[in-house]
């Protein structure tokens, strides 16, 4: 619990039309290698951003590894779900698969829970979009906004703040930044600081389609609203 | 002997079943239902190796009911045949394979769509428009060729699996006496008299 | 660590039984400490058949039963009987023969076929012999308990259910029988048919044996749902005789017996051969005057008319 109020924010906003979710990364420096980020598999640098299944985008915040470990779990899980019951897992059903694991850790003695928060964003036909939180003791809740991690209590109040029903994606992207541009420690914003995804339904397809955006389109986002970090204060003084 | 019909129409699905229990040359019983309502829109025709059939049709059913109660909704016509078929996959390499042909129909809540799918003991599933288990099958399948339409109303599809039923009574020496027809759609399931 | 992780991995559903069965005998749980089971406890648990140790015990029961393939194999199993049981307003009639055969040779006429489950409930024996007798005797243990536990009576269709399901488990294994359990519990009369393949079957009126289709000649043609005691009873009585005196296998002696809301009563037993010539008798209700045989049933009467003496 601890680990996590100190950990990168993350933070998700559920739109009509999709689901927006964000992440501060921690581990920076000039030195760090962010080859295989540019490259990466499905986008993103692999820190707090991943995709769980074609239906489903986690953020974790906490410990790395064990979000690492419980990344791999609800991988595992939704692919078992595909092969028993040739779907994609719905949303709900996932977030429950880690919180069974996550209460397993705080029944029995001797073990450590696992120290890692996590948002789950997702599609699926029953519900269609949907925005999850669960927590280190396997507690979770739905939500239209929310956000983990450090400064999560000032995100959240702007969130309420801002959040109207019925947002769509585009708008839901701009919340997101906005907010992130507000809690984050560092005045500076950019790729190597921010994580960011948004899950939308393909418009011919009507499949769910995750995107998870690589460090060029990251900083291309920021750009375009307003806020990257060079040009913010002359930005500002010509707004 | 055991024959079972089902047939997709425009928003339904059409399943009969005969409804004659036998042991060797004996009728035991002549008002048996195997057709099992597995949720609110999915149903299930069974028919093959006495014990066998009932034991598995409950075992079916009762986990089906299950993941209802532990998610709210139930599966999904497809996702519920996909789960079917692989517990009879998994059976049929198990030391007791259970012996069970079935016929799954269900309306799809989310996309307000009619599924059938047919299923074989050895865990062979397929999507199709109209299916039949049994000596039956040898008659009903070429009609059902010839006469299925699949846009047709409710009525016209009643009259299409009359033809099925009527050809099997004609043709086969052993066609059963009775059969039990239900039907679901958006508003559920109910049975209807032939 | 990893199989406690692999504990939450929801995968087959065979693998989570697995699983869960793991993890209570790790914990030191039984179904039974839950007062689950079916309401059965810790006996079903604690009981376990040992099977011969041979790849298939169904084909080693077969060498050493099947006296068709091999007479002089070790162990014969009796095939032939006539039992049947039928549901009307009045309660239940259940009907046997009691001849006990071992290939062409008559074993024993006194068998009793009826297995008497406890004050409420009857169970019939067609097939295997001892396997009926064993497999219903256990069902009244089971019920006993079941009484004890819920301080309320099982109801016939859960007992059938528990015999249904133990028979079933023991499917492939050469069990042999053929079965109905009747009583009276809240629902009213009852009759389940339950056999060794596992099927389990509500209805009114069922035979079962070698002598069934002919009892089922006589049984069905006079049936119905508001017969009077004695009817019903007399019902019983003449189509057991129908198939004991058809066929080989089945015949001796008929017992007779009737289940109504306060328990089962033994009704009589009757002698195949002087129902034939004499029939119950005058002083038993419902019972027509003379013998069920068909010579003595038509006595005097013929389809070809006299010849006319020529005047």
């Amino acid at each position: 619990m601890e680990a996590i109020s100190h950990a990168g924010t993350v933070l998700g906003v559920l739109a009509k039309d999709g689901v927006v979710l964000a992440a501060e990364k921690k581990v920076t420096g000039k030195l760090l290698d962010l080859s295989e980020a540019k490259q990466g598999g499905y986008g993103g640098s692999g820190e707090k951003i991943f995709l769980l299944n074609s239906n489903v985008i986690g953020g974790v915040a906490g410990l790395t590894a064990d979000g690492n470990s419980l990344i791999n779990y609800a991988r595992s899980a939704a692919q078992q779900h595909l092969l028993n019951y040739n779907e994609d897992i719905p949303v709900e059903l996932l977030a429950q698969r880690l919180c069974d694991l996550k209460q397993g850790y705080t029944q029995y003695g001797g073990l450590r829970p696992f120290g890692v928060s996590l948002l789950y964003a997702g599609y699926d036909p029953h519900y269609q979009f949907q925005l999850y939180h669960s927590d280190p003791s396997g507690n979770y809740s739905g939500w239209k906004a929310t956000c983990i991690g450090a400064n999560n209590g000032t995100a959240q109040s702007l969130l309420k703040q801002e959040y109207k029903d019925d947002i769509t994606v585009e708008d839901a992207i701009g919340l997101v930044v906005r907010t992130m541009s507000k809690t984050m420690d560092s005045t500076t914003l950019g790729s190597e600081k921010l994580e960011f995804a948004v899950l939308t339904l393909d418009p011919e397809t009507k499949e769910p389609k995750a995107k998870i955006y690589r460090p060029v389109e990251v900083d291309a986002l920021l750009v375009k609203h307003g806020l990257a970090k060079k040009d913010e204060d002359t930005e500002m003084k010509t707004a | 002997m055991e024959c079972s019909f089902a047939l997709t129409g425009k928003d339904y699905v059409l399943v009969a079943a005969d409804t004659t229990s036998a042991r060797s040359i004996i009728k035991m019983k002549i008002d048996e239902d195997k057709i099992k309502t597995l949720s609110p829109h999915l149903l299930m025709a069974y028919s093959g190796e006495p014990g066998d059939t009932v034991q598995f049709a409950e075992y079916i059913e009762r986990n089906i009911r299950l993941y209802h109660i532990r998610n709210l909704y139930p599966l999904r016509p497809q996702s519920a045949a996909a789960w079917i078929r692989r517990s009879l996959a998994e059976s049929l390499r198990s030391r007791h394979p259970y012996s069970v042909n079935l016929l799954v129909g269900g309306f799809d809540t989310a996309d307000q769509s009619p599924h059938l799918y047919w299923i074989d003991y050895l865990g062979t599933m397929a999507t199709v428009p109209y299916a039949a288990h049994g000596y039956g099958s040898y008659f009903a399948s070429s009609l059902l060729d010839r006469y299925h339409n699949p846009d047709g109303t409710l009525e016209e599809g009643l009259a299409t699996l009359r033809r099925a039923i009527d050809e099997t009574s004609k043709r086969l020496i052993v066609a059963p006496g009775k059969y039990m027809v239900k039907v679901v759609d958006k508003d559920g399931i109910r049975e209807i008299e032939l | 660590m990893n199989s406690f992780a692999s504990r939450f991995i929801a995968s087959s559903a065979e693998n989570e039984i697995r699983q869960a069965k793991a993890m209570a005998e790790e914990e030191g749980l039984t179904d039974a400490m839950w007062g689950s089971d079916a309401g059965f406890g810790s006996l079903v648990t604690g009981h376990a058949f040992n099977v011969p140790a041979v790849p298939d015990p169904s084909a080693f029961l077969r060498l050493h039963t099947d006296d068709h393939a091999d007479p002089n194999c070790k162990i014969k199993i009796q095939h032939g009987t006539t039992t049947l049981a039928f549901r009307y307003k009045g309660g239940v009639i259940v009907a046997v023969d009691s001849r006990a055969t071992a290939g062409s040779y008559i074993a024993s006429g006194t068998v009793k076929k009826v297995i008497e489950i406890n004050p409420y409930l009857l169970g019939t024996m067609a097939g295997g012999a001892a396997d009926c007798q064993y497999w219903e005797t256990y069902l009244g243990i089971q019920c006993r308990l079941h009484e004890l536990r819920n301080k309320e009576r099982i109801s016939v269709s859960a007992a059938s259910k528990y015999l249904s399901n133990l028979v079933y488990s023991y499917k492939g294994m050469g069990l042999s029988m053929g079965t109905m359990i009747c009583g009276w519990d809240k629902t009213g009369p009852a009759v389940f048919y339950v056999d060794s393949d596992g099927t389990r079957l509500k209805g009114d009126l069922f035979s079962v044996g070698s002598g069934s289709t002919f009892a089922y000649g006589v049984l069905d043609q006079g049936y119905s749902w508001d017969m009077s005691d004695e009817e019903a009873q007399e019902l019983g009585r003449r189509s057991i005789y129908a198939a004991g005196h058809r066929d080989a296998f089945s015949g001796n002696t008929i017992n007779l017996y009737h289940v109504q809301e306060d328990g089962w009563k033994f009704i009589g037993n009757y002698d195949v051969t002087k129902m034939h010539y004499e029939g119950p008798g005058p002083d038993v209700p419902g019972a027509p005057v003379g013998g069920y045989g068909y010579d003595v049933r038509t006595h005097g009467r013929f389809s070809v008319l006299p010849t006319a003496v020529p005047a």
